[in-house]
C-alpha cells in the first residue's frame, strides 16, 4: 500500500472535519472494497478517515411502517436482525448472501450503498425498496441516488448515515452468481410496494443498478411470472464480459425476474 | 527380505504426524522464516507478451531511501549466472522419448535467471529491485524505467503452431521444438484402410494454473566466510534444485543447502526452480545480507508454472462389430515462452489407447512455443487430457454407430488375462482388472436408478446427466531414491529424499518403516527437505514417492538387519547366521537373550558415535499403472446453464494401499482439481492484447465447498508385481478421469439438444448459450421443413 | 507510527506500527504468529482468518489500527490450557488437512461457525458458510465432514441428517 494517515474519529462532526482538512481522503467503514485496492496499489488517498463501529451510524429501528438501518451496520447483524426478519425478510436473506462469512462481518450496508459497487446486492433493494438514503445532511431518494457504474449522488465527503426502507406488500430476489467472484451476474430485486411493482437489477447493468420499465409495467398489470413471457431487455444496456455476454444477461435478468415474482418472501440464489 | 510379512500399520488409516504442528499453527512455510538484517527483492515484471529490451534504467530508484540494489539480466550474465538447466525431456528409461523435427534434439530455449535480450511473456521478470522493506522495493520497482520495443506475439495454441507465427527463439525457423512420429504407421494406415468404421474427434484442452494456496516464497543467504549458499524456499524437492541451482551460481554443490520444510501444495507447480530462487541467493552475496521474496497472489497467478493446454486430433477406426482396430492422434502442446518440461505431453503419448486393447496406433506428438507463461506437469501431467480424448472419442463412436456407451468400451477393455499388456505406444501396463472396477463402479454408484432420477430431476425442471469414463494412467517418475535409517536412542529416523507437499510423507513412509522394522509407528521418524540432511533423492512428482520410498526404506531396513544381527552376534557370542530377526528383536535359539534394536544401538554407539545406520540407494525404471472408473451425476438448469454435481463416484485401483484416510484424501483433491477444469478454470488470455485476464480469484474460478458434492471412492488393489510392496500410485487417480466424466455428464444431460460442442471449461454461459444455438438450428430446421 | 493496544490470545499486546499495517502482518511480523497465512492479495482465500471480537474476520483486509482495544484469537490461541479445540481435534481425526496452508483459516471459520450459527447444522449449510475458505488438497470432502463431527460433539443435537 501506498502510505497513508489513518484516523479514528469518535462522532460524525470529527470525523466530516478531518476529511475536509485531508488533502484527498477516503472515508474507511468494513474495508473489504476500500482495503483491497489500496493494497493492489490502486489508489493512494492521504488520509482514511475510519467510521467503523461509530456509534451515530448503529441501529435498526422500525417506525411509522419505515425500516431504518445505520449506515455502520455490518451484513451480518442485518441478516440477522429480527426487526428486518419480521418486517423484511427479503432483505435481511439478502443481507445473508453477500460475499462469505467473514466479509458479511465487517461490510456495511453504508460502505456498500456509498461504493455502488454495479454487481453489489444492496443498491438493487434500495432501489427497488423505494429507499432513501439519510446522509449527514439531507435525505436522498434511490430514483435520485444511484447515478452509474461507482457513481451516486453523495459529494465527496457526504456520509451515508442510514438507509430507510418502507415496509412492502412482498418482496423477492434470485441471483445468479459469478463463479469467480461470486459476485451477482445478475440479480433482481422485485419489491411490491404501496406504489405499486418495482424491479431493480443489480450486477447486469452498464450504467450500474437500474429499473427496467417495461419490467415494471408488465407486473403492475399482472404480477405473475408469466407476465414477463414477451418483455425483453435491450443487451445493449447490459454488461459484457469473459464470464457473462450481454445476451446471456438479458436472459438471465428474465429468468431471475420471474423466480422472484414466483417465490416472493424468499432469496434465491443460482449459480 | 519378506517385507510382506507382518503388516500391521501398513493399510491402515493411521492419523497422520504432520497435523499436530498444522493445526496447532506451528507449521514451517517458507515465508515463517525471517532472518536477520534481511532485505527485501520484488521482480519487475514485463507488461507484454513480446518485447525486446532495449534497457533498463534504474538510476530513479537506486536513489530512493531503503533501495539496496537494482539488478538486470545483464548484470546477471556478467556476474557469470548461468541457465537454469531444467532438462525438461523426460529421461527414464520408459519415458516416450520426444525430438525434435527430423529426430533433432530438443530446442529449449535458454532460462537465465533475468532475460537479456527480450521478454517473452507478460509477467517475465525483467529486473530485480532489493530495499529494506517490501513495500519500498515494490515503490522502487515503480520507478525502475525499462525501454521495452513491442514484438509481434502469438498466444494460442494452434496459431503458435503455423510456420509464419510470430517466432520466439532465433535458433528455430517456427516455433515447433517437438515433432516427432510414435507408433506402426503402415500398419496404423492399413487398418484404417480396412475399417468399418471412423470416428474423428478434435479435443481441445485449455491452459490452468495449478493454484497451490501457498504462495511461493524464498530466501537467500549467503555466508563469505564459508561460501555457502542457503535457500529457503517450498520445492519439489530440494536435492534437484540444490544442484540446479548450485550450476546457474556456477558453484560446487556441497557450497548449496537447500532447505524445504512444510510446502503448502505443490501439484506440480514447484517441480522446477524459479529465477527467484537463484536471484535472491545471488542478490544475498552482492549486498551482504539475506534477501527474502514473496509473490503476491497476483503474480503466482501470472507466473507460477501453469498446467496442461493440448489440443489433440484423434480418429479410431472400429470394425462392424464395434472392436477398435486402430488410433491414430496427433498432439499438440503449449509448452509457453521456453520449455520447462516436457512431462505433460511426454507422459500423454504413453497412454493415448487408454485402458483398451487397441492393437495399433500413430501418434504424432509436437510442442509448440508460445509468448504465455512455461507450462510444466501439473497434478496427473498430460493423462488426464489424453484420457478425456479417448474416453470422449469412444463416447461420440458409440452415439454415431448407436452402440451403448459402456458396452462399446467393455468389449475393448483389456483383460486382465492380457497383463502385462503392451499398448500401441510401447507402455507396458502392469496389472489391473478393468472391467471389475467399471462393474464396481456401476454399483456404488447405481447406474441402474439413472433413469428413475432423471424423470425426477425434470419434474423438477432439471437436466440430468451422467458421465462414465475408465481411465489407466502411468507414475514412473525420477528413477533414483535414496534412504538413510538411523537407530536413535529410542525412536528411529528415516531421512528420504522425496518432497512432500501434503501427501503425508512423515506417516506414510513411518508405516512402511515401521512394520519392516517391527517397531511402533510411535518410533519412528521420517526427515526430509534439507539437504544438509538429505544428500540424495527424487523429488515428489508423478506418483512416485510411495513406491520409490517404501522400497528403498526396505532395501535400507535389510541392510541393516544384516549390520545388526553382525552387533548382536558379537553380543551373543555366536555366529551372525545364527542370530534371527523377528518383530523388531534379535535373538538366537541357543539361549533366550535378545537385544532390540535400541539395546543395538547404544552398543553401537559405544564403539562409533556414528552409531546403528545405514544408508542405501535404490534405482528403479518400472513404470506401474493405476487405474480405474468414474461416473459423475450432474443437473443443468436449461434457464440458466447453470449446474450442480449430485453424485461422484469412483473405484481406484492404486496397488497396495498403504494408508487408506490418505489416499482417499489425494482422491478427493485430485477429483477438485480435475473438476476445476471441467467447469471453472481457464488462464484466459485476451485475444486481442495478448493480456491475462484471469490474474486472480475474481476471475479465476476455483472448486469451493459448495460447488462440490461429498464424493464416494473406493479403492480396489491389484497389487503390482513391479515392486516388493505391490504399489502403484494414488495421488493422481482423482484427477485423470475427471475432465472426460464431467463432459461426458453434460453431453448426457444436453443430449435432447443434439450434438453440443463446449470446450471447458463448460461454464453456465456456454451451456446456456450451446442450448440457444441448438433451439434456434431446431426452430429454423421446422420452419424449412413446414415450409417445404 | 503510532501506538496500537488490543489482546491476542488473551494477552494484552502494545507496539508501534505504520498506518497502514494490516492486523495480519501485526500478527505474522510483529508478534511472531506465523500461523495465519496470507493465500491471496484479494480477500478471496480466507487462509487469513482469525476471531476479531467474537467473529470471524479476514486479518488481511483489517487494519491492525481498526482493531484497537479489539480481542483476537489466532490459531495459536484455539487451545486451552493444552489441550486441543475439538474442531482441531476433528481435523486431525477425519484427515481434513493435507498440506496444512488453508488450514488454521479453515479451523478458525469452522470454529466460528459452529459457535455462532443459528439452529441445525447439515453439510448443505456448511458447505455454503464455509464457501469463503479455499483448499485446493482436500477436495473439501473431509474438512466437511471435521466440521460437522465437531459440531456435534461441542453441540450435542445440532447436526442434522440432509436429503
Amino acid at each position: 500500500m501506498y502510505p497513508f494517515i489513518y484516523h479514528r474519529p469518535t462522532n460524525l462532526a470529527e470525523a466530516k472535519r478531518l476529511f475536509r482538512t485531508a488533502t484527498d481522503a477516503s472515508f474507511l467503514s468494513g474495508g473489504h472494497t476500500l482495503l483491497p485496492a489500496l493494497k493492489q496499489r490502486l489508489a493512494a488517498p492521504s488520509d482514511l478517515v475510519d467510521l467503523w463501529g461509530m456509534a451515530e451510524l448503529q441501529g435498526i429501528a422500525l417506525s411509522g411502517g419505515r425500516l431504518t438501518i445505520g449506515g455502520g451496520m455490518v451484513h451480518a447483524a442485518v441478516a440477522a436482525s429480527e426487526i428486518v426478519r419480521a418486517h423484511i425478510p427479503v432483505l435481511a436473506g439478502l443481507a445473508g448472501s453477500i460475499g462469505d462469512r467473514h466479509v458479511r462481518h465487517r461490510g456495511t450496508i453504508g460502505g456498500s450503498v456509498a461504493n455502488n459497487d454495479p454487481a453489489a446486492d444492496y443498491p438493487s433493494a434500495v432501489l427497488a425498496l423505494d429507499g432513501t438514503i439519510l446522509t449527514d445532511r439531507r435525505r436522498i431518494a434511490a430514483d435520485d441516488y444511484f447515478s452509474g457504474l461507482y457513481e451516486t449522488a453523495r459529494e465527496p465527503d457526504e456520509i451515508v448515515t442510514a438507509i430507510e426502507f418502507p415496509v412492502p406488500l412482498s418482496a423477492g430476489y434470485a441471483k445468479f452468481r459469478n463463479a469467480a467472484s461470486r459476485y451477482a451476474l445478475a440479480a433482481v430485486f422485485v419489491a411490491r410496494t404501496i406504489s405499486g411493482v418495482r424491479l431493480a437489477v443489480t450486477g447486469a447493468g452498464a450504467s450500474g443498478v437500474f429499473r427496467p420499465a417495461v419490467f415494471e409495467a408488465a407486473l403492475n398489470a399482472d404480477f405473475r411470472p408469466e407476465a414477463l413471457d414477451d418483455v425483453t431487455i435491450d443487451p445493449d444496456a447490459l454488461l459484457s464480459d469473459t464470464a457473462a455476454t450481454a445476451a446471456y444477461r438479458a436472459n438471465l435478468v428474465k429468468v431471475l425476474a420471474r423466480r422472484a415474482v414466483a417465490r416472493q418472501g424468499v432469496v434465491q440464489i443460482f449459480k | 527380505m519378506d517385507v510382506l510379512k507382518s503388516l500391521r500399520a501398513i493399510g491402515q488409516p493411521l492419523r497422520r504426524k504432520e497435523d499436530q504442528r498444522l493445526i496447532t499453527g506451528r507449521g514451517r512455510f517458507t515465508d515463517d522464516f525471517s532472518l536477520a538484517g534481511q532485505a527485501w527483492a520484488v521482480m519487475l515484471r514485463s507488461p507484454h507478451p513480446h518485447a525486446a529490451i532495449r534497457g533498463i534504467d534504474g538510476s530513479a530508484a537506486l536513489a530512493m531511501p531503503g533501495v539496496l540494489g537494482v539488478f538486470s539480466g545483464a548484470d546477471a550474465l556478467a556476474d557469470g549466472l548461468g541457465e537454469i538447466p531444467h532438462n525438461p525431456v523426460p529421461s527414464t528409461r520408459f519415458d516416450v522419448k520426444l525430438t525434435g523435427r527430423g529426430g533433432t534434439p530438443v530446442y529449449i530455449g535458454e532460462h537465465l535467471l533475468l532475460p537479456v535480450d527480450r521478454a517473452r511473456y507478460v509477467g517475465e521478470p525483467v529486473a530485480m529491485v532489493v530495499a529494506e522493506t517490501r513495500q519500498l522495493a515494490l515503490t522502487a520497482a515503480e520507478a525502475v524505467m525499462v525501454d521495452f520495443e513491442p514484438l509481434p506475439w502469438v498466444a494460442e495454441t494452434a496459431a503458435s503452431a503455423e510456420p509464419d507465427a510470430p517466432r520466439l527463439w532465433d535458433a528455430l525457423a517456427d516455433n515447433i521444438l517437438v515433432d516427432a512420429t510414435f507408433g506402426d504407421v503402415a500398419g496404423t494406415d492399413a487398418a484404417f484402410g480396412a475399417a468399418a468404421h471412423v470416428v474423428t474427434m478434435t479435443a481441445r484442452i485449455g491452459r490452468v494454473t495449478g493454484v497451490p494456496m501457498e504462495p511461493r516464497a524464498a530466501i537467500g543467504e549467503f555466508d563469505a566466510q564459508t561460501g555457502r549458499y542457503t535457500l529457503y524456499a517450498g520445492s519439489g524437492g530440494a536435492v534437484r534444485q540444490k544442484h540446479e541451482l548450485a550450476k546457474v551460481l556456477g558453484v560446487e554443490p556441497a557450497r548449496v543447502r537447500v532447505i524445504s520444510h512444510d510446502v503448502g501444495g505443490n501439484f506440480g507447480t514447484r517441480n522446477r526452480a524459479y529465477v527467484e530462487f537463484g536471484l535472491v541467493m545471488w542478490a544475498s552475496r552482492r549486498l551482504g545480507r539475506p534477501v527474502k521474496f514473496r509473490a503476491d497472489r497476483s503474480e503466482s497467478f501470472l507466473t507460477d508454472y501453469q498446467g496442461r493446454d493440448l489440443i489433440s486430433e484423434v480418429s479410431l477406426a472400429l470394425d462392424a462389430e464395434g472392436k477398435f482396430l486402430a488410433l491414430r492422434a496427433s498432439n499438440l502442446s503449449n509448452v509457453g515462452a521456453r520449455c520447462v518440461s516436457l512431462s505433460p505431453l511426454s507422459k500423454g503419448s504413453g497412454l493415448i489407447t487408454g485402458s483398451y486393447d487397441i492393437p495399433v496406433a500413430t501418434l504424432r506428438s509436437r510442442a509448440t512455443f508460445s509468448n504465455t507463461m512455461p507450462t510444466q506437469a501439473y497434478r496427473s501431467s498430460g493423462r488426464p487430457e489424453v484420457t478425456f480424448t479417448i474416453e470422449r472419442l469412444i463416447d461420440k463412436a458409440a452415439h454415431e454407430l448407436g452402440y451403448d456407451r459402456l458396452d462399446l468400451r467393455r468389449r475393448n477393455l483389456i483383460a486382465p488375462s492380457q497383463m502385462p499388456y503392451t499398448n500401441a505406444v510401447g507402455s507396458q501396463y502392469d496389472s489391473g482388472e478393468y472391467e471389475k472396477n467399471m462393474d464396481r463402479l456401476l454399483e456404488i454408484g447405481d447406474w441402474a436408478g439413472i433413469e428413475a432420477r432423471r424423470r425426477e430431476a425434470r419434474s423438477r425442471g432439471k437436466l440430468l446427466g451422467v458421465g462414465f469414463a475408465n481411465y489407466v494412467e502411468s507414475s514412473i517418475g525420477s528413477p533414483k531414491e535414496r534412504a538413510d535409517v538411523i537407530v536413535r536412542q529410542n525412536t528411529v529416523e528415516i531421512v528420504i529424499g522425496t518432497q512432500p507437499a501434503g501427501q503425508g510423507h512423515e506417516t506414510s513412509f513411518a508405516q512402511v518403516a515401521a512394520d519392516l522394522l517391527g517397531v511402533p509407528f510411535e518410533q519412528v521418524n521420517i526427515t526430509l527437505g534439507d539437504t544438509d540432511v538429505v544428500s540424495a533423492g527424487g523429488g515428489t512428482h508423478s506418483g512416485r514417492s510411495m513406491r520409490h520410498a517404501s522400497t528403498v526404506i526396505a532395501l535400507a531396513v535389510s541392510d541393516l538387519i544384516d549390520k545388526a544381527k553382525v552387533l548382536a552376534a558379537d553380543a551373543f557370542h555366536v555366529a551372525p547366521q545364527l542370530v534371527e530377526f523377528e518383530e523388531g528383536v534379535f535373538g538366537t535359539p541357543a539361549t533366550n537373550r535378545s537385544l532390540d534394536w535400541f539395546e543395538l544401538a547404544a552398543q553401537a554407539r559405544a564403539k562409533d558415535p556414528a552409531g546403528l545406520r545405514v544408508r542405501r540407494d535404490n534405482e528403479m525404471h518400472t513404470p506401474v499403472f493405476p487405474n480405474g472408473s468414474c461416473m459423475c451425476e450432474i443437473e443443468i438448469d436449461p434457464e440458466t446453464g447453470g449446474l450442480e454435481i449430485i453424485r461422484y463416484s469412483t473405484v481406484d485401483d492404486v496397488g497396495r494401499c498403504i494408508n487408506p484416510m490418505i489416499v482417499h484424501g489425494q482422491t478427493h483433491g485430485g477429483i477438485a482439481q480435475g473438476v476445476g477444469q471441467a467447469l471453472w478454470e481457464s488462464f484466459v488470455i485476451d485475444p486481442d492484447s495478448g493480456q491475462p485476464l484471469a490474474g486472480s480469484f475474481t476471475d479465476y474460478a476455483m472448486p469451493r465447498s459448495d460447488n462440490l458434492p461429498s464424493f464416494n471412492a473406493e479403492i480396489a488393489e491389484v497389487i503390482s508385481p513391479t515392486n516388493p510392496f505391490g504399489i502403484k500410485a494414488g495421488g493422481e487417480g482423482g484427477t485423470t478421469p475427471a475432465l472426460a466424466v464431467i463432459m461426458s455428464a453434460v453431453e448426457d444431460a444436453l443430449a435432447e439438444y443434439g450434438p453440443i460442442d463446449i470446450d471447458m471449461p463448460a461454464t453456465p454461459l456456454k451451456i446456456w448459450t450451446a442450448i440457444q444455438t441448438a433451439r434456434e438450428a431446431a426452430e429454423e430446421t421446422a420452419k424449412s421443413e413446414l415450409v417445404a | 507510527m503510532r501506538m496500537v493496544s488490543l489482546t491476542v490470545n488473551g494477552a494484552a499486546v502494545s507496539r508501534e506500527v505504520e498506518d497502514c499495517m494490516l492486523l495480519v502482518e501485526f500478527l505474522r511480523e510483529e508478534l511472531g504468529l506465523t500461523g495465519t497465512h496470507v493465500g491471496c492479495d484479494t480477500t478471496q482465500c480466507g487462509c487469513c482468518v482469525v476471531h476479531l471480537d467474537g467473529v470471524s474476520a479476514k486479518s488481511c483486509t483489517v487494519l491492525v489500527l481498526q482493531a484497537e482495544g479489539a480481542e483476537v484469537t489466532t490459531i495459536e490461541g484455539l487451545a486451552r490450557d493444552g489441550e486441543l479445540h475439538p474442531l482441531q481435534r476433528a481435523f486431525r481425526e477425519h484427515h481434513g488437512l493435507q498440506c496444512g496452508f488453508c488450514t488454521p483459516g479453515q479451523i478458525m471459520a469452522g470454529a466460528e461457525l459452529i459457535e455462532t450459527y443459528p439452529g441445525r447444522l447439515d453439510e448443505h449449510a456448511v458447505r455454503e458458510e464455509m464457501e469463503g475458505n479455499l483448499c485446493r488438497c482436500t477436495g473439501y470432502h473431509n474438512i466437511v465432514k471435521a466440521i460437522l463431527a465437531a459440531a456435534e460433539e461441542m453441540k450435542p443435537g445440532m447436526v442434522s441428517e440432509q436429503r
